[in-house]
């Protein structure tokens, strides 16, 4: 009889959305300087898309009641009309979600066309 | 910045406040846009609660609760006046008014520990039946609020249920026996009562699931 292997030890335990993965990366990447204004700059430049302050911070919410980041309230500017900002840290939780996330992408993308550079088929 | 978002923050939670009115200030939103983003992001924390199982099992509980606790107090109602009237004993009126109360607590219990922010939705879902219920009243020979009996140990369960989530195993084991014990001494053993029991042994299965240095109420 064939043994069937087990691929459960490789599954992702914290599997992210498309948008955590894209909110951890980017909060990862501004590192002390990540709040909420920040962020959604960063993401509407880099990923070149349009972020809501409702989708950034429930997300970030989420994101925290799963113990990936962690916030906190930072110092008041003038800029700001001398509100706080919700500063934000990726915790190593989140950087190894976020790291799982990536592989698990470049795995399912190896063979895709776009990847390969090969003409792929259409149905 | 338009003083319609400031307003509007009112219904985040304090601690969102700053940093999203400071947000929107920093990125120059003003006016409907600043408010549209303020609304947003409600609607969006409102939607987030019910990603969770909990609210479902408490809005579930408010109405169906609510709607069975309605002929519940209405029945006990009637019967009062038969024992003013001689007609049934104090034993069998006692039962039923103990019954209504504890499964009242129990429901109410139930929805203020797995409510949590839904609980406007829970009350709505809770005083849409009452309201009906009171306005299509018909029996001249009651007060129409009779039906309403069941809201203040309901209300009084719910505000506990907020307070404390759970109870201790052996509260929560003795008020669920005693409860089954009063039905089955009262003799009302109706498909509909039985549901009125869910919420009592519901805390009974989540009082046994709590870890042991956890505060629960006594």
């Amino acid at each position: 009889m064939t043994k069937v292997p087990n691929y459960l030890h490789n599954a992702v335990h914290i599997m992210l959305g498309e948008f955590e993965y894209v909110l951890i990366t980017v909060a990862a990447g501004l590192g002390e300087c990540a709040y909420g204004a920040a962020i959604r700059e960063e993401i509407e430049k880099v990923a070149a898309r349009r972020c809501s302050i409702g989708a950034l911070y429930t997300t970030i919410e989420r994101l925290e009641k799963k113990g990936l980041l962690k916030t906190w309230m930072g110092e008041a500017t003038a800029q700001r009309g001398g509100r706080a900002k919700r500063m934000v840290c990726v915790t190593p939780k989140g950087l190894h979600a976020a790291k799982k996330f990536y592989e698990a992408m470049m795995r399912v993308s190896r063979n895709a066309s776009w990847a390969t550079g090969k003409p792929g088929r259409a149905s | 910045m338009s003083s319609l978002a400031e307003m509007a923050t009112i219904l985040l939670a304090p601690k969102d406040r700053d940093p999203v009115l400071g947000d929107l200030a920093e990125t120059g939103a003003s006016g409907w846009g600043a408010l549209g983003s303020v609304l947003g992001l409600v609607v969006r924390q409102q939607m987030e609660l019910w990603r969770a199982w909990q609210p479902w099992v408490a809005s579930g509980v408010a109405f169906a609760g609510s709607v069975l606790l309605l002929s519940v107090s209405f029945g006990l109602s009637v019967d009062s006046r038969h024992l003013l009237r001689g007609e049934r004993g104090y034993g069998s009126v006692l039962c039923e008014a103990l019954l209504m109360l504890s499964w009242a607590w129990t429901s109410g219990f139930v929805v203020g520990s797995l409510s949590g922010k839904t609980r406007w939705v829970s009350g709505i879902l809770c005083a849409i039946p009452c309201l009906s219920c009171v306005l299509r009243f018909q029996d001249n020979s009651l007060s129409r609020l009779c039906v309403l009996l069941f809201l203040l140990p309901g209300v009084v369960g719910a505000v506990q249920g907020v307070r404390r989530a759970r109870l201790s195993p052996m509260t929560a084991l003795t008020l669920a026996t005693a409860m089954t014990a009063l039905i089955l001494v009262w003799g009302g053993m109706y498909m509909q009562n039985w549901f009125l029991y869910l919420p009592a042994w519901w805390l009974v299965a989540h009082a046994k699931r709590s870890p042991p240095n956890e505060k629960v109420a006594a």
